[in-house]
């Protein structure tokens, strides 16, 4: 769609060192953006009236390690504008060794939960979080478990379980 | 149970316990703790078709304080296994426990991190009912061997 392209035209123009690849597949615009720049990339794509993407679809956490043995994370986003019926897909890779980016929860709120849902399930660090907490492993869990490396029957630490026999006072 | 435990082991209590089992298994109060999709065949079994009152349970009391029978019906994750623990300790004794469903039985086709391998990891479990979901007349059999399990419990017996 062309409108949807001269999105990433007019963000290369912005922010020429941000943008690492823009692709389109099918319609769908996906937007590389290196890690440094995303708050302003996003604050830029929010209250820009061209682009107006004030709807963030989703947010998620990837781990490219057996896509593509890079070891780096990614985060994706999908926004969406809900007045010009466009949408767009970012994509910022982060090194899996040390992986924090800041946060967007500054430009869409919804950003809070799906951050804390990917600091759970991969550890990614989000700088500058209001409440950056497990979300939806139960409390004293140990380990990331989207991640590559951890076991699909990977299991509680046995003092866990006491807990739970036991009983919570 | 105190004073009948006195008469010692005769026909005295051999009667007592006829009453008293007879009671409670008539009118066992299930708490249905519905989590997943049993759930939904659970109250199937409460509906007029399968009727379930005609056994006696008929007060589905959602408070664990009032009812005496537990229907742990769905998936039970380790999020939720303190939440099941907490309840299942509200109750008033005598109290029983029916795993309704593959993944309250054995974790069911969720052997993955998040989900308790069966929900005698936690609680103790007295009659087991698989499939996925149970049907509702299954979940009636599953009651009667309940009723018949309560038949021969004694008042002798702590």
């Amino acid at each position: 769609m062309v409108e949807v392209s001269a999105i990433g035209k007019k963000l290369k123009k912005k922010f020429p060192k941000a943008v690492t690849k823009v692709k389109t597949f099918r319609g769908e615009l996906t937007i590389s953006i290196d890690k440094d720049y995303i708050e302003r990339v996003a604050k830029f794509l929010c209250d820009d009236k061209a682009s107006d993407f004030d709807y963030l679809s989703d947010l998620c956490g990837l781990d490219k390690s057996r896509l593509d043995s890079s070891d780096t994370f990614e985060v994706v986003y999908h926004l969406y504008s809900l007045k010009k019926n466009h949408r767009v897909r970012l994509k910022v890779e982060i090194p899996a060794s040390n992986p924090s980016i800041d946060t967007v929860t500054n430009v869409w709120k919804t950003a809070d939960w799906h951050e804390r849902e990917a600091y759970d399930m991969f550890g990614i660090f989000f700088n500058g979080h209001p409440n950056l907490e497990r979300i939806l492993t139960p409390e004293g869990f140990e380990g990331n478990p989207l991640r590559k490396d951890y076991p699909l029957k990977g299991r509680q630490p046995d003092s866990l379980r006491e807990v739970y026999r036991k009983g919570k006072e | 149970m105190g004073i009948e435990t006195t008469f010692g082991d005769n026909i005295i209590t051999t009667q007592i316990d006829k009453v008293v089992n007879w009671g409670r298994k008539n009118a066992l109060w299930p708490m249905p703790f519905g989590l997943a999709c049993c759930a939904i065949e659970m109250m199937s079994a409460v509906a007029p078709r399968y009727d379930l009152a005609r056994f006696g349970a008929e007060v589905f009391r959602f408070s664990p304080r009032q009812s005496d029978l537990m229907i742990v019906a769905g998936t039970v994750t380790y999020k939720m296994a303190a939440v099941t623990r907490k309840i299942y300790d509200q109750m008033p004794e005598p109290k029983w426990v029916i795993a309704m469903g593959a993944c309250a039985s054995s974790g069911g086709i969720y052997d993955t991190y998040a989900t308790v391998q069966g929900v005698d990891e936690i609680i103790p479990v007295d009659v087991y009912l698989p499939g996925c979901p149970p049907r509702p007349e299954a979940l009636i059999h599953a009651l009667m061997e309940i009723q018949k399990k309560i038949s021969k419990e004694s008042v002798l017996d702590d």
